[in-house]
């Protein structure tokens, strides 16, 4: 440690450290525990973006991250501020995304007798993020900075959250940033043997019906072109994940789409028939296999992961290899055969045509959500970053728009937190100016973060927001439709509490609540509503022009359902396509 | 899938929250920890946990690549204890 230079604040130091791992932007809320360090902001080398609520402040962060695939970054206060954070901390730990999140705390002195705003956050937290700290002296800030960055970035990915008491932030240190970060008992980095890469390979050269089967840890290994390079050469076909969307272009003959619950037929039946499947980035979780005993039986598995504890959780495998998805792709590229696989194809090609991703219409005069998630694609040459909330909409914009790039879809897939889309299309945006950035949300997500619209609006961001208004919590009503006897309890959020609109005309609009329009005009965005499946292309197409913030409230046909659909825990046969 | 006792040893950085941590991630999966004992090894700065807990083989083999992925865990290995009445 260098002590010629002059001691400065806790916060200070922090601050100084956050720009020394390459901090850029910084999303945060202020409190009383925290006002120090806001109080040093005006002088630091990165931009600060306020949310409007600290959910929304992680959840910019993790777009952020998720888009970029730097670390994002949020600063929150004690107490309440700590402990909205919690959401956004799960979603991101669940998602494997780097995130690190500094929290106020109260004095060292104050700690565990109920001072005002206190929160045991590292208690709270660690449940949700892949580590924590407790700071106890200035001396350690910067330090434990570098260490959060390394840890949130290395081996999975995921938040970690750094708790600084306020009396620490004031005290002062001469502590300097750590030139390398070296930490005694986390050594994440794995590496495949030789062994396991002559084994594998032969299993690629040896398979009559392989599966590529891509998650989200292709993304985060950065192994998009890696992936296709080897499905191109040995002629595979390539499934993904909800995760995994974008790791390989839809748009070539060689891609299945998306895997699982609502995942397509050809990707479904392939895995079921496959002899061989090749899992990268994935965690085979229940969402994805259905009845686990039935699932790929027919397969040798090999799972490929950084993560040593996700290796063989919820399926058996052939192999596991604890390894870098991007490195054993590379090496074992060079061993595999070229290959083309006729016969398999042609049969993949006959499920495909069997049961496209398709819709029909269901009243005429009246939108189909597919069909709004389809416009959004040819509004942007299909070339936007696409930010998903969750529900009927999310498997929709996972269905109908061709993923044609990594770190083009972010959505929650493991949490599934409703709220993520409106903050998530902020941060990305910010993170990638240069990109367009199309938020989809339902009508019931986008109420529990809209408060975040106003960012977009103050930092002039261009985000394209589609509610896609049903009406209703679409996939609450339709589990209760399919598994709950049509019994519509509190799933209804129009005016009239009703479900079925049997008359669509234009004074629809009004039994609907919240007037999404007027509410986006009251926090300064332009907005404008569709019901005319006519001018559902012009409005988008509009829409996604324009220079500032703009929301697009469409009005969709409430009753339809997400298909295909391979209900929970029974095996392919038990799709259900209508 | 029978429930056995296993013997879980870590090798632990002495630092505040581990221990909270590793019983943290035992219990938040419903495992009842039987015993545990914590204590110095020779090198202050390690402590070592002595866990005993009820599981299946699949259970405790997964609790224990978690335990690994752990920040402050530097070792872990695992045997089964002596059955008990
Ligand atoms: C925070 C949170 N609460 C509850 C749920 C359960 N849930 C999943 S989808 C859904 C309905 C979403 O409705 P909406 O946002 O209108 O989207 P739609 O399904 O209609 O497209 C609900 C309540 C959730 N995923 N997240
Ligand atoms: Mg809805």
């Amino acid at each position: 440690m260098k002590s010629f230079e002059q001691p400065v604040c806790g916060a200070q130091a922090l601050v100084d450290s956050l720009a020394k791992a390459g901090t850029e932007v910084l999303f945060g809320y202020p409190g009383g525990a925290v006002l120090d360090v806001f109080d040093k902001l005006p002088g630091a080398p990165f931009r600060f973006v306020l949310g409007r609520h600290e959910q929304g402040c992680v959840h910019m962060a993790d777009g952020y991250a998720r888009a970029t695939g730097k670390p994002g970054v949020a600063l929150v206060t004690s107490g309440p501020g700590a402990t909205n954070t919690v959401t956004g901390l799960a979603t991101a730990n669940m998602d494997g995304v780097p995130l690190v999140c500094i929290t106020g705390q109260v004095p060292i002195s104050q700690i565990g007798t109920d001072a005002f705003q206190e929160a045991d956050t590292i208690g709270i937290t660690r449940a949700v993020s892949k580590h924590n700290f407790l700071v106890q002296n200035a001396d350690e800030i910067p330090e434990t900075v570098a260490e959060a960055f390394y840890i949130a970035t290395h081996g999975k990915p995921g938040p970690v959250v750094i708790d600084v008491p306020k009396n620490v932030q004031k005290q002062l240190t001469k502590a300097q940033y750590p030139e390398r970060v070296s930490l005694r008992a986390y050594h994440p980095e794995s590496t495949a043997t030789g062994a396991q890469m002559a084994r594998l390979a032969k299993m690629i050269n040896e398979a009559e019906r392989p599966v590529i089967y891509a998650g989200g840890g292709v993304i985060a290994s950065g192994a998009s072109k890696d992936v296709a390079a080897i499905a191109r050469k040995a002629g595979i076909p390539v499934a993904t994940t909800l995760m995994g969307l974008g790791s390989f272009p839809e748009t070539e003959p060689l891609a299945l789409g998306i895997a699982g619950m609502h995942g397509s037929a050809a990707a479904n039946r392939a895995i079921d028939n496959a002899d061989f499947i090749l899992a990268l980035g994935v965690r085979f979780n229940d969402r994805v296999t259905g009845k686990l005993a039935k699932y790929a039986k027919r397969a040798k598995i090999v799972h490929v992961d950084c993560d040593p504890a996700s290796l063989s959780k919820n399926v058996r495998v052939a192999m596991g290899v604890t390894a870098d998805v991007k490195d054993v792709l590379t090496t074992v590229n060079s061993r595999v055969r070229k290959n083309e696989h006729p016969a398999w194809l042609a049969q993949i090609a006959a499920w495909r045509k069997e049961h496209p991703m398709a819709w029909k219409p269901m009243h005429p005069g009246v939108i189909m959500p597919q069909q709004v998630i389809e416009a959004i694609d040819r509004a942007t040459g299909g070339d936007a970053l696409l930010v998903t909330d969750v529900g009927q909409h999310q498997m929709w914009c996972a269905q109908f728009f061709r993923h044609k790039h990594s770190r083009h879809f972010l959505s929650s897939g493991g949490m599934g937190t409703m709220g993520f889309g409106i903050p998530a299309a902020i941060g990305a945006a910010i993170g990638k100016p240069d990109h367009k950035v199309v938020a989809v949300c339902g009508d019931g997500g986008a109420q529990m973060t809209f408060e975040e619209l106003v960012v977009a609006v103050e930092h002039k961001i261009p985000v394209t927001f589609v509610v896609v208004n049903n009406g209703c919590l679409g996939m609450v009503r339709q589990w209760q439709e399919m598994f709950y006897r049509k019994n519509y309890a509190d799933s209804i959020l129009t005016v009239k509490g009703r479900c079925g609109n049997e008359r669509l005309d234009e004074d629809l609009a009004y039994d609907y609540l919240p007037d999404f329009v007027k509410l986006a005009e009251a926090h300064g965005a332009k907005a404008m509503r569709v019901i005319d499946p006519a001018k559902l292309e012009p409005a988008l197409a509009k829409a996604v022009r324009h220079p500032g913030p703009v929301l697009v409230e469409v009005i969709v046909e409430p009753r339809a359902n997400v298909f295909p659909m391979q209900p929970g825990d029974t095996p392919v046969e038990g799709m259900i396509f209508q | 899938m029978n429930e056995t006792l296993h013997r879980l040893n870590c090798f632990v950085e002495n630092k505040p929250g581990v221990l909270a941590r590793i019983v943290g991630l035992i219990s938040g999966r419903g495992y009842n920890i039987q015993t545990l004992s914590v204590g110095p090894t020779e090198d202050g700065t390690v402590s070592r946990m002595k866990i005993d807990v009820l599981g299946t083989d699949r259970v405790i083999e997964q609790i224990v690549l978690q335990l690994r992925n752990q920040v402050n865990v530097i070792e872990v290995t695992v045997r089964h204890a002596a059955k008990r009445g």
